[in-house]
């Protein structure tokens, strides 16, 4: 499927803001038989006095931008166009829990992929006994990995509503998980503790969702702004799965990616510091568009 | 012929109850004064001679000596109260008997502490490298991949020079069969090595006759050599090369100042710096200035907010931008304090002959992880031996606030559940073999006793490799426990000495004296320019509040009615200028003078010694009489002595700041602070409706009695004061004296002219001064006083607008 994809970030300051620093992580990802980025931009306003761009750790390009004079809005505006691969069936090649910790014991790696870098706890992902406790109860003897996550996928989107007013962008997964309420952030974040506490390697996906559907389908939650969800490593033979918790479903070619992360904290789409002082009112827009 | 062995045995006695010789060592423990016959080592024969010929009493008098110097030096690290609520300073414990340790045992540790270091820079550059280690099975992944000390946005960028690490320490320990242990490696900020340097110093002040004949080896060599190695890291002439701290609030930051006033470096915070296209820039008083070389005392995470911890308040935006583009170098590099990791002890014997093909020199306290299947049964069945501890943390087990337990202490319940608990936790606990430390003298309740030691040994990279500070640090346990977790009770720190049989070099940091270039003191960060203004302006905010609270006591103590007209009046000013009088020695004065300290604190490393004994003895004294002083004499005699007192610290400043920017500051301060307490009092007193006896209060609070009466041949009136204390551009009270003065000082700022014209600060200054030149007394009245005020406010503001963002 090809998508040209846009996203507007506004941000208006109640009391001009300067010497601001962005670090922007937007541009979706080019995985291979995942999804291609064919062409993309991100553009600043009001212009950025430096620029430069990186590519970050787990694989993302970064955007870092210095905005000297003072400024009462801020705009970053992301346009790409995307090939996403349909994804195939696979058979369930996952093996069972305990066979997991034996293979992931015998993977003697730190690059990027390695799921070592998803089992332990991560910055915004302390562990927490009372998710730990709900991600015991729905595991079943002789459940493969992959069955345990997608458990795990239909338990969260069917004990939480989907409510953006309960949480905020800086909620911890404990007190999303007391609420049981929250949003792709918050649902994805409780998932990934939950599977790490079992032992199995989770990390943070962000990304966008069509947002019109396809003829005779519902709409999607959340595809009015930048979306997120769940990637799980489910043994050698499988790699990397991703779900939804959100919208219960295996993120397929309605989802595009954006980065791949421990958690929250390392792919932000924007990490800011700036000199200035009142609030900020933000804004986001997303249109992910089907190329016929 | 019996004589003899009496006389023996009474010697024997003698000798057993001496407070000094009587010294013996603990059974089964290694003792760094005695061998292991019970014999005097040789390299301590000297002392212990001297020591035995004192009396308690002068004994006590050359400690006593140590302690006054340390005092009166300011030496303290910053506690924190058990609960998490205060934090005070503490000032530094010393043992005042230092350890002494032979040169050629000390050629071995330092061999074994350089092949160490060597072997950590291979690490650090493999796990932010290639991570062969891991790929050829012999470090666990999980020990990076799950490490908070593991910076993924460090993964990849080499450093500039080459070397990630470039100052470390180590706390070693002597085991029972005499041989030296690494208990841990310190590479994230290592500190203490200006505690040794003080620890030096208060240690010859209590044995100067000692030392002078005991050719010890000095320790400013080593910081020499260290500072010429930052030298050479600058990649461009302009440099600056500056400390960083993470501020007043940190446990060490005294020694951050004390280092950077060492060396000649700037001290910095997070906010003192900027990014600007890649590089470092320091805020100064004179604008943006390059930094190239950085000894960072912040734990790298909190560096910088954009790329690592975002919740960090005391980073800077952009710094690993700046180190990926290969502008700065860090000491040591952002991410080294992964080294830290206990786990990694596991693994150093292993990793040693991999990475340099050597067996380790000194070996490491023995680890094993419990991620591991064989080393944690290992840890179960040998429990008793063991002390069980977090896998990822950077502190010593024996420093990490009771985060570790002793296998030995576990009751007989928790024991069977071990095994069970080390295979759930595994991959998050190691476990360590309880460690025996050699014993030294302490000075203890009249005599020497054993007492656990450990070193900190430092190692700094030079042009020559790694050089090892010989000595100068040992921590001291407070109990006879020789178990090395025992080092968590707090204890002292003690001066070490490594002894030579000949005379040693004596350097000094002090450059030779037929070639001398005469620097210019560097720039001025912008912060410590605002913290130097909000001094002066305390200060004289003081100052005029004590002048105005003396005049009313004085006058309190003849009529005993507040409600007097002109002392309610002067209770009123006193109110609005936040001045509440329910003591007699009001509670925002006491604030004032805290306010002084603190910004005094901020800029410790410019400040003598002296000026903060002032300081703080100001502060203290104001404490006192808050507390006891009864309004009336009583309280005018204790605003007498404060004034003296502030007169004393004044005089200090004037006496001995050097004369350049950081000085006009303080000094712009307190004219303009002097200006707007002036401004403010003569619109509120020298008004028509003034109560009677205002006049002659305003010129007693503005000490210009008798100037006065030889001035003016007339009564006090309205005239006459505006004249002397508003216009009289002789009178140091004078608004006018104040704003000429300002002028002065503007004139010598930096960037006080643009591109040849007046900044706008000078120009509002000039303004504001020949403004008030031009008046005369009769045109001063409560309105032109009140513009005045707002005119100096205005002037402040213009001022931080201009230096201090």
């Amino acid at each position: 499927m090809l998508y040209d994809l846009s996203l507007h970030m506004g941000y208006v300051y109640d009391v001009a803001a300067s010497g601001a620093r962005h670090l922007i992580r937007v541009l979706p990802l080019s995985v291979p038989e995942r999804q291609r980025l064919i062409a993309g931009s991100v553009t600043v306003t009001p212009g950025a006095d430096e620029r430069t761009t990186f590519i970050d750790f787990f694989g993302q390009q970064a955007t870092a931008v210095l905005i000297r004079a003072p400024h009462e809005r801020l705009d970053i505006r992301m346009q790409a166009r995307v090939m996403v691969e349909t994804p195939s069936l696979t058979a369930d090649l996952s093996p069972p829990l305990d066979e997991l910790k034996d293979e992931l014991a015998g993977l003697w790696s730190v690059d990027a992929a390695s799921p070592h870098h998803l089992s332990g706890p991560s910055p915004r992902l302390p562990d927490d006994p009372q998710i730990a406790a709900y991600a015991r109860e729905a595991v079943k003897p002789g459940q493969t990995v992959r069955e345990i996550a997608t458990v795990l996928c239909s338990r969260i989107h069917k004990d939480f509503t989907y409510d953006p007013k309960a949480t905020t962008v800086d909620t911890t997964p404990r007190e999303a998980f007391r609420l049981k309420r929250g949003v792709c952030q918050d649902f994805s974040h409780i998932m990934i503790v939950a599977l790490r506490s079992l032992g199995i390697p989770a990390g943070y996906v962000s990304g966008f969702l069509r947002t019109l559907p396809p003829p005779g389908k519902e709409r999607l939650e959340g595809a009015d702004a930048m979306h997120a969800w769940v990637r799980v490593w489910c043994g050698e033979a499988s790699g990397y799965v991703e779900l939804d918790p959100t919208n219960n479903m295996p993120a397929g070619t309605d989802h595009i990616v954006v980065a791949y992360g421990r958690d929250y904290a390392d792919i932000a789409p924007v990490i800011g510091t700036l000199k200035g002082y009142g609030n900020q009112k933000t804004v986001q827009a997303v249109d992910v568009v089907p190329v016929k | 012929m019996s004589k003899g062995p009496a006389t023996e045995r009474v010697l024997t006695e003698e000798i057993a109850t001496d407070p000094i010789l009587g010294y013996r060592a603990l059974p089964g423990v290694a003792d760094e004064m005695l061998d292991a016959n019970g014999e005097i080592k040789p390299v301590w024969a000297n002392l212990i001679a001297h020591l035995s010929r004192l009396s308690e009493a002068e004994l006590h008098e050359r400690f006593a000596r140590a302690d006054r110097y340390l005092r009166d030096a300011g030496v303290f690290y910053r506690t924190y109260g058990a609960t998490g609520g205060g934090s005070g300073e503490r000032s530094w414990p010393i043992s005042h008997v230092p350890v002494l340790i032979d040169e050629r045992e000390w050629e071995t540790i330092s061999k074994g502490l350089m092949q160490r270091a060597d072997l950590l820079e291979a690490l650090i550059s493999d796990i932010y490298g290639e991570n062969r280690l891991v790929q050829e099975g012999i470090l666990p992944p999980q020990l990076i991949a799950n490490n908070p000390e593991f910076l993924r946005p460090l993964v990849g960028i080499k450093p500039v020079g080459g070397h990630y690490l470039h100052f470390c320490s180590f706390e070693v320990g002597r085991g029972p069969d005499g041989n030296w242990w690494v208990l841990a490696d310190r590479t994230q900020a290592p500190s203490g090595a200006g505690f040794a340097l003080e620890n030096r110093v208060a240690t010859t002040r209590a044995f100067s006759d000692i030392y002078a004949e005991s050719h010890v080896h000095r320790l400013a060599s080593f910081f020499g050599a260290f500072r010429d190695a930052l030298q050479s890291h600058k990649q461009y002439p302009d440099d600056r090369i500056a400390v960083l701290s993470p501020g007043p609030a940190n446990e060490t930051y005294f020694e951050h100042a004390y280092i950077a006033r060492y060396l000649g470096f700037m001290l910095l915070e997070g906010e003192d710096l900027t990014v600007v296209n890649n590089r470092v820039m320091v805020r100064t008083a004179a604008g943006l200035k390059p930094v190239g070389v950085l000894w960072r005392r912040l734990d790298a995470s909190y560096a910088d907010p954009l790329e690592l911890n975002q919740n960090s308040h005391i980073g800077t935006p952009g710094m690993v931008q700046a180190l990926r583009s290969g502008s700065l170098t860090l000491v040591n590099a952002l991410g080294s304090g992964i080294l830290e990791t206990r786990a990694l002890l596991a693994f150093m014997p292993t990793v040693c002959r991999r990475l340099t093909g050597e067996d380790p020199i000194m070996p490491s306290i023995a680890t094993w992880w419990c991620g591991q299947k064989a080393e944690r049964e290992h840890v179960a069945g040998n429990i008793e031996r063991m002390v069980i501890g977090p896998a990822y943390s950077g502190l010593p087990f024996f420093d990490d606030n009771g985060q570790s337990v002793l296998g030995s202490s576990l009751r007989q319940t928790a024991r069977d559940t071990i095994g069970e608990w080390l295979s759930t936790e595994g991959t998050k606990l190691v476990g360590q073999e309880v460690v025996t430390l050699s014993t030294t003298p302490a000075y203890v309740d009249g005599k020497l006793v054993p007492r656990p030691m450990s070193l900190r040994v430092f190692a700094a990279r030079t042009a020559n490799g790694w050089q090892i500070m010989p000595g100068g640090f040992a921590r001291i346990g407070s109990g006879d426990d020789v178990s090395a977790i025992a080092m968590q009770a707090g204890g002292t720190a003690a001066d070490v000495w490594i002894v030579s049989d000949k005379p040693v070099a004596k350097p000094t940091l002090l450059p030779p004296e037929e070639s001398f270039t005469r620097n210019m003191p560097g720039s001025l960060p912008s912060r410590a320019a605002d913290n130097l203004y909000w001094l002066g302006r305390y200060i004289e905010r003081a100052e005029g509040a004590l002048r105005i609270l003396r005049a009313w006591h004085l006058r309190f103590a003849e009529s005993a009615d507040p409600n007097a007209p002109l002392l309610a009046d002067v209770a009123r000013y006193l109110k609005s200028i936040d001045m509440d009088m329910e003591k007699a020695v009001p509670a925002p004065l006491l604030q004032n003078i805290n306010s002084a300290i603190y910004s005094a604190s901020n800029i410790r490393d410019r400040f003598s010694p002296d000026g903060w004994l002032a300081l703080t003895d100001l502060a203290k004294t104001t404490k006192r009489f808050h507390e006891a002083a009864q309004p009336g004499d009583d309280a005018a005699h204790a605003m007498t002595i404060l004034l003296r007192k502030l007169a004393g610290f004044a005089g200090l400043v004037h006496e001995n700041m050097y004369r350049f920017t950081g000085w006009r500051f303080l000094s712009i301060g307190r004219y303009l602070e002097r200006g707007l307490h002036m401004t403010r009092l003569l619109g509120h007193m020298s008004g028509p409706d003034a109560p009677d006896g205002s006049l002659d209060m305003l010129l007693e609070i503005g000490d210009s009695v008798m100037t006065h009466r030889r001035r003016y041949n007339v009564n006090t009136a309205r005239l006459t004061v505006s004249d002397l204390l508003a216009l009289d551009p002789l009178n140091p009270r004078s608004i006018l004296f104040q704003l000429n003065e300002i002028r002065t000082e503007v004139e010598q700022l930096p960037n006080a002219f643009v591109n040849g014209q007046m900044s706008p600060f000078y120009r509002e200054a000039m303004r504001l001064h020949s403004g008030l030149a031009v008046m005369t007394p009769e045109g001063m009245n409560t309105e032109t006083y009140r513009k005045l005020e707002q005119e100096f406010e205005r002037l402040s503001d213009i001022l931080g607008q201009t230096y201090f963002s």
